[in-house]
């Protein structure tokens, strides 16, 4: 079986809030300079899976990216966690926004695969949307379910799976092609042996440019304006009293004033 | 950058991603408990980390004692401890510089694989201490085996190896022309020793730091299992000790880096007398000389690191790594402390376990006045002092 796994390629979530600065004129989060960007969480997660599922059936994973130079690392990441190859897709006017496009941008790469299973993270820790895999399959006609916390078999019929709901989940036969979006309940990812990282360094890693997919430039529907940090204040006030009776009363009365109460 | 740096930054990477899921936490229950970190030390093994140094042809990574050093650096910068694992990386070299190719095939791969561990190193006897050459461990020739009376101490790690690499007199000292000479190197598979003929004491210490006293009774071992020549054994290991030194020297660093850190942190972040306290150069100053006493030991260490990678004469510079190193280490983990006033003694801060941790390394695997004396004799030519 042939699976294709998309890649985004985020800020580490390791670095601490305090250490991001958002940057007013590119309208991105900068990393403190030195700190690698990560695989998004989630995507780690379907890399994983697709892993367990050609260690017990046989099969390839190509991890597949968009993005500038430096998705490259992350796709070599891929290939050091047991990937069989990669591909890299430019387009110098991907700006991540406009999850549609980035969808058909993906979905285009995809398709020269003819894979039996797409799988995606269930959302990106960047922009929380978790649009693109239902572009994905919207625009290879296929059918799409998320978020999966288990892949339970691979049956003639398709693929057995677990969607998470908001108070339960649900056991679903998913005919295959088929999107998938994994959630982290999946699994651990695993950790690459630090030989696999050194041979990564050496993959062929091909590159496609937009255009080369047959696809046009287009305006991005979906366009960042602007990013902005909530700011939350907080303060602390003791009450006192004489007594415990009128420290409560006092509590009360300023609660009420705040209107908790 | 070039390809050696981008290689450098990636185990660095690597391994510090490896010991985020060995938080302090972890470390400090072990250090409660006095338990070996076996899952962590299976995580370093799987990962690969461990074979740093085995040659590829042998199934490792054919790394040099640089990036080996790097490695276990990077533990101890995380707040980790690499004295439960370090001697897994350079113990083998002995195999390999100084075994049988037969030798080589079998364990090699092996040991590459964590298949076996080969971590402990019997040295050390209760009545001569450094002065190796008149250990009273002795194995006679019989046959095609070697019979081994005697008792080894502060070997560490003997619990949690199958192996042991065994220096024994061969030749009775008398019977010598040099003190060096009569002296053999065996490779002792622990896990067949028959518990009459070889025993195991636990020494408890001041850290949490695997360490027993041995005996030996007895205890047959195949005569294959001798290293290069009978009688030869002390000029082998010597050569292995400079990478034991260069590696213990980046753990070092590591720790100090660590203590350093820690200490700044705290100096920004602690108010009072309503100004942080590294405001105050009675504070900023002292982790101000750590650090540079560290930065420089750092430089010896890459320079010995350099120099026996370039397979060059390093005696001099792996001593004086180590020295230094163990040094700024002990000084970033006093800092550390001052620096912290009380709170450096509080067991959830994890400083009092980095000062004991780094006090060690003024005494093992060789005390700093053993190094004093050697570049006094071999380096500067001066009178031997013993």
């Amino acid at each position: 079986m042939h699976i294709v796994v998309t890649i985004k390629q985020v800020i580490d979530p390791l670095v601490p809030p305090a250490h991001l600065r958002l940057n007013a004129a590119t309208r991105q989060v900068d990393a403190p300079a030195g700190i690698a960007p990560a695989m998004n969480g989630y995507d780690a997660n379907a890399l994983e899976e697709a892993l367990k599922l050609v260690g017990v059936h046989g099969g390839t994973v190509t991890v597949v990216s968009l993005g500038g130079d430096s998705v490259r690392d992350t796709l070599r990441r891929g290939i050091a966690l047991g990937a069989t190859g990669a591909l890299h897709i430019t387009d110098p006017g991907y700006v991540g926004w406009d999850a549609l496009d980035t969808a058909h941008v993906l979905a285009a790469a995809i398709a020269r695969y003819t894979p039996d299973l797409v799988l995606c993270g269930r959302q990106a820790s960047d922009t929380d949307a978790g649009q693109v895999l239902f572009g994905i399959a919207e625009a290879l006609g296929w059918p799409v379910v998320s978020p999966v916390r288990a892949i339970h078999s691979i049956e003639e019929t398709g693929v057995v799976v677990d969607r998470l709901t908001e108070r339960g989940s649900q056991k679903l036969l998913v005919a295959l092609p088929a999107v998938l979006g994994i959630s982290s309940e999946a699994n651990e990812p695993r950790t690459p042996a630090v030989r696999s990282v050194m041979a990564a360094n050496r993959a062929r890693i091909p590159t496609v440019t937009r255009s080369e997919l047959g696809l046009n430039a287009e305006e991005g529907r979906v366009v960042l304006r602007r990013l902005s940090r909530d700011v939350h204040d907080s303060h602390a006030e003791i009450i006192a009293g004489a007594t415990p009776a009128e420290t409560g009363a006092k509590l009360a009365d300023a609660l009420h004033a705040a209107g908790l109460i | 950058m070039s390809a050696r740096t981008e290689l450098h930054d990636e185990l660095r990477r690597e391994v510090a991603a490896l010991c985020r899921r060995f938080p302090a936490e972890y470390w400090r229950a072990l250090d409660r408990e006095r338990a070996y970190p076996e899952a962590f030390v299976a995580a370093m093994t799987a990962a690969g980390f461990l074979s740093a140094l085995v040659p590829e042809q042998y199934g490792g990574l054919g790394l040099g004692v640089t990036e080996a050093s790097i490695i276990l650096e990077q533990v101890n910068r995380s707040g980790g401890n690499s004295g439960a694992c370090h001697a897994q990386m350079y113990t083998m070299g002995t195999v390999l510089r100084h075994g049988s190719e037969e030798q080589k095939q079998r364990y090699l791969p092996q040991i590459a694989s964590g298949a076996l561990r080969l971590q402990a190193f019997g040295v050390t006897e209760p009545n001569t201490g450094s002065d190796t050459t008149r250990l009273r461990t002795t194995a006679v020739r019989k046959g095609d085996r070697y019979i081994v009376t005697g008792q080894k101490i502060f070997i560490s790690r003997v619990q949690h190896s199958d192996l042991m690499l065994l220096l024994a007199r061969t030749t009775p000292l008398e019977q010598v022309q040099r003190r060096s000479d009569g002296l053999s190197v065996f490779l002792v598979d622990l896990r067949d020793a028959p518990a009459g003929a070889f025993s195991v004491s636990p020494i408890e210490t001041m850290m949490n730091h695997e360490t027993n006293a041995v005996f030996f009774d007895g205890l047959e071992v195949p005569a294959e299992n001798l290293i290069g020549e009978e009688n030869r054994g002390f000029r082998y290991i010597l050569d292995g000790m400079n990478v034991e030194r260069i590696l213990i020297a980046a753990e070092c660093i590591g720790d100090g880096d660590w203590c350093i850190e820690k200490a700044t942190s705290y100096a920004k972040e602690r108010v009072i007398f309503d100004r942080p306290i590294g405001q105050n150069q009675g504070i900023a100053f002292p982790i101000a000389r750590a650090y540079a006493n560290l930065r420089a030991a750092d430089l010896m260490r890459y320079r010995a690191a350099e120099l026996f990678d370039a397979g060059q004469p390093c005696g001099a510079e792996a001593n004086m790594a180590k020295l230094l190193a163990a040094d700024a280490s002990w000084e970033a983990a006093n800092v550390a402390v001052q620096t912290h006033g009380g709170y450096g003694f509080a067991v959830e801060y994890d400083i009092e376990r980095k000062l004991r941790e780094t006090r060690l390394y003024q005494v093992a695997p060789i005390s700093t006045n053993l190094i004093l004396s050697y570049l006094a004799e071999h380096v500067l030519g001066l009178p031997r002092s013993y």
